[in-house]
């Protein structure tokens, strides 16, 4: 029973991975920039919250009614203004600028709200859980993160296939030049898809902070899960990145099972070990999502 | 990152003025790198002329203290800015320290160590060679008491420790027994006061003598590990150790699952305060509930309280000072309670246990100074600390008489969170006072999980 409680944690546990890759997938995938900032922005996310939230509801779950929004006009302009110029000088300059971008991020955050360690309260959710038996229980907060991280993955995956701005989307993509010929806005549309991506990473801090606590620098140990699931899955692929996820948490919880000094260890060699026998992960993406 | 690093030296900046061509900024930069060469030479210099001779008319005591003012630790370093101001303020400290019949300044300087250790050994060595300290304060945690303890002995500063077990103090800087540090002392206490404090408590609850251990792979997590069995098996409790995870571990599963299986009724720990907020939500969304839990190094101050809310209550751990024990300074006569009282007066925060831990940091070290024949002879001013004998604000201290030379044992008390009465949402009352009876108790001991 112990097994399955584990298997059940783990799984619950790759929702929240998931929901971080999400952004990271998007924004290669489509946009095709490695954004090395993606821990520090989902950090950002949860400071955003932490410095209005008391003005608006104590419960942080309203968070995600204002914060996913601004994070969207904030990739938006991002895109239109830095990322843009760095992506037309090849890929190695926005790396160069993400990586600047979560240094700059990293220490404003110190500035501004010193290293102290932050968590968002969301009251007695936090804690209550359907007991299946004594066993096995599976936590609402847990198993909402699942629930969102497969909303928003479906929800982006949607748009990309049914909406006239998905098809611009994936010209964009697929084609830039094309596309532009073909009179899409295509720094317009970057923008867009930029936005979409900076929006599960709003959603993916806020869940981090109600899960855990948060402190400035702690975005580059979520960088590290968000990109060891995108591999995973396949680079590009949102589902593949679902998939990702859930085993890096089953590898976690698995681990710490057999032995617990390894549940930190494990997901890193499965990591290695897919690297290792299938760099292109589990579901390469054949088209960009 | 400056911020906090010294009060009261500040670094002069080369100014550019309004226009800075490229050129300006070469010869600024230039100049910038050469005074800093320079400054390295002194530094190298004063350090090895330091013994040698030291009565060169300064009149200034300087004395650092280092602290883990932000970052996970943070908690822990609350009040420590107002029990600076407040020992700077105090007539003792303000009118000069005497020393024979001399009469010497005293300059505080503080530092943070961001809960880093790198850092913490970083600032042990910015204060010893800028500012030339004549002691060396630290506290909170062998994070950060451990690093600074250990430049401070190899470069001869005078170091007092606190807020740290001391075996984590002694064994985790490669100490043996028999080892003794020449200028490195600490008051504090240990895994036998733990036992003392806890068991106690664990007794008066009915229990099935079954105790989950959660230790983590780091310095106090392995103290612990080895520490806890011999303590428990005289009093025939048996450990359920949850395994060596890593600070950080984001899931507690296997762990939990452990202690359910083994039905453990008692839970005992010395994790990092975030990792103890992780578990403790998942131990309640799973149904792990410990008739008695009782931490360490965790849920010690109100605002870790705070952030867990009501999963508090009647959680049990240890505090080395509370307002309500019968202690005075022996500076200035200020009493346990005034000097509760007076921080929640000029900060509006409850009481935290390291107003005692750090004002007596400050007592240890006038009490030295005043004791020692020149106050910047290092090897004096340390023989001072080893044989430090005297009762404050944290009751009675004798540094020479401790489990191991230079190491003064504090005697806790037992505690619980309660839902606050008052102004804060939660107190916390001293229940148990098996270990020092001089502590008045305050509330009953309640099961954590009935």
């Amino acid at each position: 029973m112990n097994w399955i409680n584990a298997i059940a944690q783990g799984l619950l546990l790759g929702g929240l991975y998931a929901l971080f890759a999400c952004g990271l997938s998007l924004l290669f995938g489509v946009v095709g920039i490695i954004n090395l900032a993606h821990g520090d922005l989902a950090v950002l996310g949860g400071y955003v919250a932490v410095a209005i939230l008391p003005s608006v509801h104590t419960n942080a779950l309203w968070a995600l009614l204002f914060v996913p929004p601004i994070f969207g006009a904030f990739g938006y302009v991002s895109q239109r203004t830095l990322l843009q110029r760095s992506l037309e000088n090849g890929p190695l300059t926005t790396l160069l600028v993400t990586f600047g971008l979560s240094v700059v991020l990293q220490n404003a955050l110190l500035e501004g709200f010193s290293a102290d360690s932050h968590s968002l309260s969301i009251g007695k959710l936090a804690t209550q859980a359907l007991r299946i038996n004594s066993q096995l229980s599976i936590s609402y907060l847990r198993f909402g993160i699942l629930v969102v991280a497969v909303v928003v993955l479906a929800g982006v995956q949607l748009l990309l296939a049914r909406t006239s701005v998905g098809r611009q989307i994936r010209a964009v993509a697929d084609d830039n030049e094309a596309a532009a010929i073909s009179g899409v806005n295509t720094r317009h549309i970057a923008g867009i898809a930029t936005g979409i991506a900076f929006v599960t990473v709003a959603i993916a801090g806020l869940a981090n902070g109600m899960y855990s606590q948060f402190t400035p620098t702690s975005g580059s140990s979520l960088l590290l899960f968000a990109f060891e699931a995108v591999i995973i899955g396949g680079l590009g692929s949102l589902w593949g990145t679902l998939a990702g996820g859930c085993v890096l948490g089953l590898a976690g919880t698995i681990g710490a099972q057999i032995d617990s000094t390894m549940g930190t260890l494990i997901p890193h060699l499965v990591f290695l070990a897919v690297l290792a026998v299938r760099p292109s992960g589990f579901f390469p993406a054949r088209a960009p999502a | 990152m400056t911020a906090g690093t010294t009060d009261d030296t500040p670094t002069p900046q080369p100014d550019f003025g309004p226009v800075l061509s490229r050129r300006t900024l070469l010869r600024g930069a230039g100049a910038g790198a050469t005074a800093l060469g320079a400054g390295w030479l002194l530094d190298a210099c004063s350090s090895g002329l330091k013994g040698g001779s030291s009565g060169s008319g300064k009149k200034t005591i300087t004395i650092g203290f280092v602290s883990p003012q932000t970052g996970p630790l943070a908690g822990f370093a609350l009040s420590d800015n107002y029990v600076v101001d407040t020992i700077r303020k105090s007539s003792a400290f303000s009118k000069g320290i005497k020393v024979g019949s001399k009469t010497y300044d005293v300059n505080i300087v503080v530092a943070d160590s961001q809960s880093d250790p790198n850092r913490a050994s970083q600032v042990a060595k910015q204060l010893i060679t800028s500012n030339k300290v004549d002691m060396i304060l630290v506290t909170s945690t062998p994070e950060v008491t451990n690093p600074v303890a250990s430049v401070c002995e190899s470069q001869g500063v005078p170091c007092v420790s606190t807020v740290v077990p001391w075996e984590s103090w002694y064994f985790g800087r490669g100490a043996k027994q028999g080892t003794t540090f020449q200028y490195t002392t600490m008051f504090f206490f240990g895994l036998a006061e733990f036992g003392k404090t806890f068991i106690p408590m664990w007794d008066r609850i009915p229990n099935n003598k079954k105790v989950a251990e959660m230790f983590p792979n780091d310095a106090d997590g392995t103290a612990f590990r080895q520490g806890w069995p011999p303590l428990l098996q005289p009093k025939g409790y048996t450990g359920v150790d949850g395994g060596a995870y890593a600070d950080g571990t984001t899931d507690y599963t296997a762990m939990i699952s452990k202690f359910k299986s083994e039905q453990c009724e008692i839970y005992v720990n010395g994790p990092l305060p975030p990792d103890f907020n992780v578990f403790w939500k998942q131990a309640a969304q799973q149904g792990f509930k410990p008739k008695l839990a009782t931490v360490a190094k965790v849920l010690l101050f109100p605002a870790d309280v705070v952030a867990l809310g009501d999963l508090v209550i009647n959680i049990a751990t240890d505090a080395w000072w509370t307002p309500t024990m019968p202690y005075k300074s022996s500076i200035d006569g200020t009493t346990a309670q005034q000097l509760g009282d007076n921080f929640t007066q000029a900060t509006g925060k409850q009481w935290v246990q390291s107003l005692g831990s750090t004002y007596s940091l400050f007592e240890v070290a006038y009490n030295a100074f005043t004791k020692a024949s020149d106050p910047h002879d290092a090897k004096d001013v340390a023989d001072k600390l080893r044989t430090m004998n005297y009762t404050g604000m944290c009751g009675a201290l004798n540094f020479g008489g401790g489990p191991v030379p230079g190491v003064g044992i504090m005697k806790p008390a037992g505690v619980q969170w309660k839902k606050g009465t008052g102004k804060f949402p939660y107190d916390l009352k001293i229940v148990d006072n098996s270990a020092n009876p001089d502590a008045p108790i305050e509330g009953d001991l309640e099961p954590t999980n009935a």
